[in-house]
């Protein structure tokens, strides 16, 4: 049977509401993973991931997740599948709207590992993503400064299409 | 983030890590004491922290090389300036303005880290100024077929100065190996970076510049800002042109002691801002990854804190600067004429116009030293030769690569002319500041600058400029075609200022002027180029001293001083003078303002008693205030009456001819301020 866990900075507060909705509708074995103290091998004991990818200032991937790339961009990833989800700011930074989902989800990538939980680009407004593939941003978009009542329903719809595309 | 991957926390060798560590800790353990100076009143009351900068200004003095690149380093730089090689002694010195400060024994504002021995530039406050030279050493660079690079680093507000962008404009059409980093904490002191340009990425602005790559970074991780760093450089190298490294960075305190950034950035931010710590982040990644133990970075620790104490004890017993000192490294020492000490000469034979008088000068100088340089606008198209045709025939005989034209853009003229002056201490260049000197004033904020470098530096590094002007009127040219300078540039020191009026005094201060170190402000009576009364014999090898007036006609009833155009007027009248009034007048031409031939002066009212100042510029504001001042404080028991003046009134020149009349002297106005002054 294949695990899942969903892995986010624990010290964050919109990013950590994000996830206890995505647990709430997730429903079933969801294991969480405060990624402040991953490692390696813990990280590669999951089939199936959700993870929280806040962008940080002009696109930047938080401390935590960056101080895990050199790990991370090692391991080994096919097989896996990984739903990511991030808060973005689309009018104050509308020049890199979610980018930290877009270089982690490279990273990924690059390792091997299958991306699900892609969205329609609409409803948004920004200038450039470093998320977007093609016409779709590769993860779920959350901008709680702009568009904070649209979160919970958006979660909602994404969770039930993630679970369909994990395997 | 950087492709280059040449720096990594799994690959880079152990000696390396253990460096940047040791430096970073040591920058910022003297970050965080410097507070301490200004609170026990020892010095450093300017501080601008660089903490949240440490990545990229760690990696910008890593991948300087003092041999063969230079660096102009601003305020926030002490990371930098440390990586690059300055220091904790040094660093210290600087902040507590002592006399063995590297970077200027203490005149230089604190947190202003330089040292010139290593081409580590000491710049300008104005935040971006030094754009401009990093500009000209890489014009330098390109015309010696250097190999190196210059680097200029600033914040990232610094880009919504005009100049900035005159820089990287000149650099990306010269095609010049220069690399901008702009280090972005988000802020112009309380300004956030919305109110400075639309785009958040400064850098992008200049996106549509040919011949620039931009690079963008995370200037709070060391290992992408080493290794974006090393692949700009890289590229410079390679393509032979410039580049721009923007670097993510965060201000983890205020802008400096004397701001608040609780007044502006709530709570969340500024923890927002600690937790980007890039210091921490190198840290924890060291551990992590088990490059280093607890115990090992404990060790380095405790070794940069022995270290910051010696430096602190070097920096307090360190001698202070000698009050005495004041005027050493004002103005450099000339160019000493042995053959013409006086700058007089018994020269006959041809009488040449003052425009031949300078054409010919600037090209036998030019064959003379074959590190001359010449540029402006309209200065080199065909057989254009400056607005003035001055320079007329220099490109055909000197070639592309020393006589070349210059954009529209004074700062650029005069901001690059001293950069290339750093490049080499034994380039000597001339520029056509502007069109006319009308239109220096844009260049004001590298003048006043250029004016402060030899004094700052300790007499370090001096611009080796003449900066040539047309100005004053009589040309009916209006407010943008006739005005005089002299009298505002006076005020500033730093810089001699000249103004001939005869051929034979243009070319020989002009000789003068190209073979001197520092600064010289040419001024030519551009109504006088063609004019026949100031023709005169030249000698070929002629050279006019500064600070040496010449007596233009004998006399003991009164004494005329001038200079530039007004000089043939006051000839003129003081032969009327003679004639109607049996007045022997005495006319000194001043041909040099600054330094300025007191001797002359005073000698020739000791003999009349009475002086009457003549000169185009205002009266109000004007020269001829300050000599005037001179002789009644040092020749008052001399004086028959008091010193009199005439020049311009205190209004813009206008541009019909009635107006010009009205507001320039001319011979009628000087002949009744004499008849006046001699019936006192």
């Amino acid at each position: 049977m294949s695990k899942t866990a969903i892995l986010y900075s624990f010290n964050t507060q919109k990013t950590s509401r994000a996830a206890k909705m995505i647990i709430e509708n997730y429903g079933k074995d969801l294991e969480e993973v405060n990624v402040e103290e991953i490692t390696a091998d813990k990280f590669l004991s999951f089939d199936n991931y959700i993870m929280g990818v806040p962008t940080w200032w002009d696109g930047e991937l938080p401390n935590y997740w960056d101080e895990f790339i050199p790990d991370l961009e090692e391991l080994k990833l096919k097989g896996k599948t990984f739903a990511l989800y991030g808060a973005g700011d689309q009018k104050g930074y509308p020049e890199n709207f979610v980018d930290a989902i877009g270089i982690l989800g490279s990273v990924l990538e690059n390792g091997g590992g299958k991306l699900v939980g892609f969205t329609k680009n609409e409803g948004y407004e920004f200038e450039s993503s470093k998320a977007l593939r093609g016409d779709d941003f590769c993860g779920l978009p959350l901008d709680f400064e702009n568009q904070a009542r649209a979160v919970k329903g958006k979660i909602k719809s994404w969770v039930e299409q993630v679970k369909k595309e994990f395997k | 983030m950087s492709e280059n991957k040449k720096h990594h926390i799994k690959k880079t060798d152990k000696e390396t890590l253990k460096k940047w560590f040791h430096l970073m800790t040591l920058g910022r353990a003297i970050d965080n004491k410097a507070p301490n100076y200004l609170k026990q009143a020892i010095g450093w009351s300017y501080h601008a922290p660089f903490a949240g900068h440490d990545g990229i200004q760690l990696a910008i003095g890593q991948v300087f090389d003092k041999e063969t690149d230079h660096l102009f380093p601003y305020y926030r730089d002490m990371l930098t300036a440390m990586s690059a090689g300055l220091t904790a002694t040094e660093a210290i010195l600087n902040g507590i303005s002592k006399a063995t400060d590297v970077a200027g024994g203490g005149r230089h504002m604190s947190n202003h880290f330089a040292k010139p021995e290593f081409n580590i530039h000491n710049v300008s406050s104005a935040t971006g100024n030094h754009t401009l030279h990093a500009v000209g050493v890489g014009r330098g660079m390109k015309k010696y077929k250097h190999k190196g690079i210059s680097i200029s680093s600033q914040g990232e507000s610094s880009v919504s100065e005009g100049y900035v962008y005159e820089a990287i404009n000149g650099a990306s059409t010269e095609q010049l190996p220069v690399l901008f980093v702009f280090q972005d904490n988000g802020y112009g002191i309380s300004v956030p970076k919305k109110d400075q340009t639309a785009n958040r990425k400064v850098a992008d602005n200049f996106s549509g510049l040919k011949n620039l790559k931009i690079f963008h970074c995370n200037g709070k991780d060391v290992f992408d800002s080493m290794n974006t760093m090393i692949e700009a450089k890289q590229w410079i190298i390679d393509n032979q042109k410039p580049a721009i490294v923007q670097a993510n960075c965060v201000r983890m305190h205020s802008h400096s002691n004397s701001d608040r950034h609780e007044l502006y950035r709530d709570e969340n931010e500024r923890n927002y801002s600690q937790e980007y710590d890039p210091l921490a982040k190198y840290r924890r990644l060291l551990i992590r990854y088990k490059r280093f133990t607890e115990e090992e970075l404990l060790e380095i620790e405790a070794e940069v804190k022995a270290e910051v104490k010696v430096a602190h004890k070097k920096g307090l017993a360190a001698p202070d600067p000698d009050p005495e000192s004041i005027f050493d490294f004002v103005v450099p020492e000339p160019y000493v004429s042995e053959k013409y000490p006086e700058g007089l000469h018994n020269g006959e034979g041809e009488h040449k116009k003052l425009i031949e008088g300078l054409n010919e000068t600037l090209k036998a100088e030019f064959r003379h030293n074959p590190d001359t340089f010449i540029w402006g606008q309209d200065m080199a198209n065909k057989d254009k030769g400056g607005i003035f045709n001055v320079s007329k025939g220099m490109q055909q005989e000197f070639g592309i690569e020393r006589v070349f034209n210059a954009p529209i853009a004074e700062d650029y003229i005069m901001g690059t002319a001293n950069g290339m002056s750093r490049f080499n201490k034994d380039i000597r260049i001339v520029i056509e500041g502007a069109e006319f000197a009308d239109y220096f004033w844009p260049a004001m904020e590298q003048y006043v600058d250029s004016s402060h470098d030899y004094w700052r530096s300790n007499g370090q590094f001096t611009p080796n400029v003449t900066i040539r002007l047309a100005s004053g009127g009589y040309i009916g040219g209006g407010l943008y075609h006739s005005q005089n300078i002299e009298g505002a540039m006076a005020s500033i020191p730093g810089v001699r200022i000249v103004y001939p009026s005869y051929a034979d005094d243009a070319a020989g201060l002009l000789r003068t002027s190209m073979r001197s170190k520092g600064m010289t402000l040419f001024l030519e009576p551009k109504a006088l180029y063609n004019d026949p009364l100031a023709a005169a014999p030249v000698p070929d090898d002629f050279e006019v001293p500064f600070g040496k007036a010449r007596v233009r006609r004998k006399g003991k009833d009164l004494t005329i001083i001038t200079y530039g155009n007004t000089t043939h007027m006051c000839v003129s009248v003081a032969e009327k003078l003679q004639t109607d009034n049996d007045l022997d007048v005495e006319v000194i031409d001043l041909r040099s303002l600054i330094p300025l031939d007191k001797e002359t002066i005073l000698a020739s009212v000791k003999k009349t008693g009475k002086v009457l100042m003549v000169h185009e510029d205002k009266v109000f504001g004007g020269f001829g205030g300050e000599v005037s001042s001179i002789i009644t404080e040092e020749a008052f028991e001399w004086l028959d009456a008091p010193v009199k003046r005439v020049g311009s009134t205190f209004t813009p020149v206008g541009f019909n001819r009635i107006l010009e009349k009205a507001i320039l002297p001319n011979a009628d106005k000087i002949y009744a301020a004499a008849v006046d002054l001699a019936e006192y």
